[in-house]
């Protein structure tokens, strides 16, 4: 009973811990939810500053595809929490990710609305807190991967 | 390499120092997870501790409490698989661990051998704090019980090994 080992090898158990760890399901998740919430942000930016009133159909196509981009975000957002891991590397390429994409839509939006002659508040009101948080993750990443490099230094007697 | 060190090269993302930590930590996981539960489970319940800790690795805030945190990760683990069986009146608190003299006496095999034979609650300190080495802040921090309560659980353990044992006829 005492010389039990574990039947799984070392290896083996690397190979099984892979969907973890893979880099594309890693870019898949990011590209998920990055894409869906700037999706959204736009669809949403688009159909607020729309000028004149709307017919029925259109109101249900901007709802329905606010609706699948905002699903795309919630299932990047469930692969980053439950099916992957995002290390201190990664966590700072996805900050400046959102950060361009973010900031790059919520341009866009208001372009849109100084061409249009109107929505800019509206745009702005939209797109600013998106960016603030991008922002602020970012900001986060960096400093957190900062730290984790110190420590790294720190141990390993400054080589 | 501490362990810390190799935490902390993971959660940059080397995946050779995570390759290093898994290959480290595999038997001492699985060995807790053997005593606490059968054969055929172990192995499955391990692959689901590693890919929890994956998973969770890069939100650990110490990377100099990896142990207890892997633990209470495994021990999570096991727990749903016992959930039932481990709802047995708590043992009265109190520090009785160096009036017990019986553990000094237990060998490695016997304490093993008779670990099946005990309730999770008992078998689980026993393995913690004997077989995995960890102190009693550890065992505490991991079961989220106060140290205490690991002094007297473990001295109540070992009552009960000593108990078995004279039972099989062994003799300290």
């Amino acid at each position: 009973m005492t010389n039990e080992e574990p039947r799984l090898p070392a290896r083996e158990l690397l190979e099984r811990l892979e969907p973890a760890l893979s880099p594309a399901r890693r870019i898949r998740a990011m590209a998920a939810l990055i894409a869906g919430v700037a999706g959204a942000l736009f669809v949403v930016g688009l159909w607020a500053t729309e000028p004149g009133p709307l017919p029925g159909r259109t109101h249900l196509a901007f709802g329905l595809l606010a609706a699948f981009c905002l699903g795309w975000a919630c299932y990047g957002g469930w692969l980053l929490r439950r099916r992957v891991a995002l290390f201190a590397t990664d966590r700072v390429v996805a900050g400046w990710l959102a950060l361009v994409a973010s900031a790059s839509t919520t341009t866009l939006l208001i372009v849109l609305a100084v061409q249009r002659g109107e929505g800019l508040g509206v745009a702005l009101g939209a797109g600013a807190p998106v960016v603030v948080v991008a922002l602020a993750l970012t900001v986060r990443a960096h400093v957190q991967r900062a730290a984790l490099l110190r420590r790294r230094r720190d141990l390993t007697g400054g080589t | 390499m501490t362990d810390e060190l190799l935490v902390v090269r993971a959660q940059l993302g080397e995946r050779d120092a995570l390759a290093e930590l898994v290959s480290r930590w595999r038997t001492p996981v699985w060995t807790y997870v053997r005593r606490m539960l059968d054969a055929e489970r172990a192995d499955g319940v391990s692959q689901e501790v590693w890919l929890a800790v994956v998973r969770g690795l890069p939100r650990l805030r110490e990377p100099d409490r990896f142990a207890p945190w892997l633990f209470t990760i495994a021990r999570r683990s096991v727990m749903d698989r016992l959930r039932g069986r481990y709802a047995e009146p708590p043992a009265p608190a109190g520090d009785e661990t160096a009036a017990d003299p019986a553990g000094a006496a237990l060998d490695r095999a016997e304490l093993i051998a008779a670990l099946a034979l005990l309730p999770p609650p008992e078998r689980e300190i026993l393995v913690l704090h004997y077989l995995e080495d960890l102190p009693v802040e550890d065992c505490a921090q991991i079961c989220g019980i106060p140290a205490g309560t690991v002094k007297s659980r473990l001295s109540r353990a070992r009552r009960l090994m000593r108990a078995r044992l004279e039972e099989k006829g062994y003799r300290p």
